[in-house]
Order: C-alpha cells, then structure tokens, then sequence
C-alpha cells in the first residue's frame, strides 16, 4: 500500500517553491492526523495543528521546498504533540473512544477492530506511539522515522517490535488471532 | 505484509482535517501579524520605561553625591573652626601669661 510518505520518497514533491497556502493546503490532513492519532482529541489536535502552521507561517521562508516543508511539519507535530501530553498530563483516553471521530472518505477495513486498535495505540506511551503513527500513518520508514524524531535506528526499530508484539498479543486476546 | 500491519494503516489512515481550518488558520496568522505590527509600540514602551528608570536612578545618585559633597564641605568648615579655636585659645594663653608675668614683676 502506497502511503503519504512513498510519494515524497519517490520524488514526487513539488520541485517549484510552494506557497504558504500551497503548504498549507496539501499538509493540513497530514499534521490534523498525526496530532489527532496521538492525541485522540479533535479540539487538542486542532490547537496543536493550528499552532504548527503559525510557526511554519513563521519560518516559511527557511524552508526550501515541499518535501522539506512536509518533514519540517512532521517533526514539529510531533514534538508540538509530545509537549502537549507532557504539559498538559492529557491521557489517551479510552473514554474518547466514544466521540465522534473526525471524518475520513472511506475508512478501509473494519471500522471495529479500527477503533480497537487506535485505542491500543493511544494507550502506548508517548515515544512509541509517536513512532508507530509516523510508521503506520506517514508510512514512513525506521530511518526516517529517527531523523524526524532525533532518535536512533535502533530505538526506532526496538519501539516498533515491543509495539507490534503488544498490539498482536491485547488484539488477539479481545478479537481472535491476527497474524 | 502481515495482516496486523495492513490493519494499523488502515486504523491510521489520515483523517481529514476540519473544512474550517484553513480559514481558521489564515485568520490566525493575520492576527499574529497585528501583534507582530503592534511591536514596535511595545519597543517604545520599554524604551521609554528604561529611560524613566534611568533618570530616577541617575537622579538619586545625584542626589546622593550631592548629599556627601555638603557633608565633606561641612566636615571641612568644622575643621577650620576648631584650627581656629585652637590658635585663638593658645593666643589668649599666651597674653594671660605675660600679664600675669607683669603683675609680678611690678
């Protein structure tokens, strides 16, 4: 499956200078999920998503292209989400289980175990859940997952195994064997 | 790739973003670029809040030489007197003393 991330991979990002609207445009649903994926709130996630475009407004002008826009943007939401949930002592909330998720086209697969597993995932702390969105979401890969967050390969990988290994074993338990 | 991993993208496939955002976000950064128009006033008004600081603090030191400038002269003045006292008294010593030396040898 072809993600966000693979178009940039395969250099399919703007070549021309874009401009704040353009970024904007093309990355809001981009940095509205993975804020929204990690911090399993719509109003947190709009603030946080708000507050990342002021400061890439801000700094636009360093930025040298698209591609370099879109990671500059997945870095700061990261660490903008991280802090959020460190400030703030803002938990996954199971009980946020229960709100109206924001809409999406066409949820692929089934939306039960869908919910089952964001709510999985929202219960990971805060560095492996982080990892596991840009993973999952951004389908981006290890390396590029530890540029973005700063972090070690290694640290990346070791994340991804723990919470897969978690993952396999609560939703296999709750909802049968999935392998 | 394995089922658990298919199944992840599609619980964290991107969701779209509020169809208000944009106009919310654009709002916000002309609202940023007031405050960032409305800094030079606020420069101003530090300016103006140091220079009033430095006056008041220039001023009390002044104030403080000043205050140390009349005690030295006044130190001064008082040193003078009492020189003065002084040979005045060693004078007046000296006449008592050849009057008395008169009125014995008369």
């Amino acid at each position: 499956m072809a993600g966000p991330g693979a178009a940039e991979r395969n250099g399919e990002a703007e070549a021309t200078a874009p401009t704040f609207s353009d970024v904007l445009r093309a990355n809001q649903g981009m940095v509205f999920s993975i804020a929204y994926h990690f911090l399993r709130d719509r109003a947190a996630a709009e603030e946080v998503a708000q507050d990342v475009f002021l400061q890439l407004y801000r700094s636009f002008e360093e930025l040298q292209n698209g591609a370099h826009a879109a990671f500059w943007l997945r870095r700061v939401t990261s660490n903008r989400s991280i802090d959020y949930v460190r400030k703030r002592k803002l938990q996954a909330a199971v009980a946020l289980e229960d709100a109206p998720e924001p809409s999406v086209s066409e949820e692929p697969g089934d939306p039960m175990l869908n919910r089952r597993l964001r709510a999985l995932i929202g219960s990971l702390p805060e560095t492996p859940r982080m990892v596991m969105i840009l993973r999952y979401q951004e389908d981006l890969m290890p390396e590029e997952i530890a540029r973005t967050l700063d972090m070690p390969v290694r640290t990346v990988k070791s994340h991804l195994q723990r919470s897969l290994a978690m993952l396999r074993e609560k939703i296999g338990r709750s909802m049968g064997d999935i392998r | 790739m394995e089922d658990l991993e298919r199944q992840l993208k599609n619980a964290l496939a991107r969701k779209d973003a509020p169809d208000w955002f944009e106009a919310k976000v654009m709002a916000s950064i002309r609202r940023d670029g007031g405050v960032q128009a409305r800094r030079p006033a606020l420069r101003w008004r530090w300016a103006s809040a140091l220079a009033v600081t430095v006056l008041v603090i220039g001023g009390v030191t002044w104030q403080h030489e000043r205050m140390v400038q009349e005690r030295a002269a006044g130190e001064a003045a008082k040193a003078r007197l009492e020189l003065a006292l002084k040979i005045t008294r060693v004078k007046l010593q000296r006449i008592e003393q050849r009057l008395n030396e008169t009125e014995r040898d008369n």
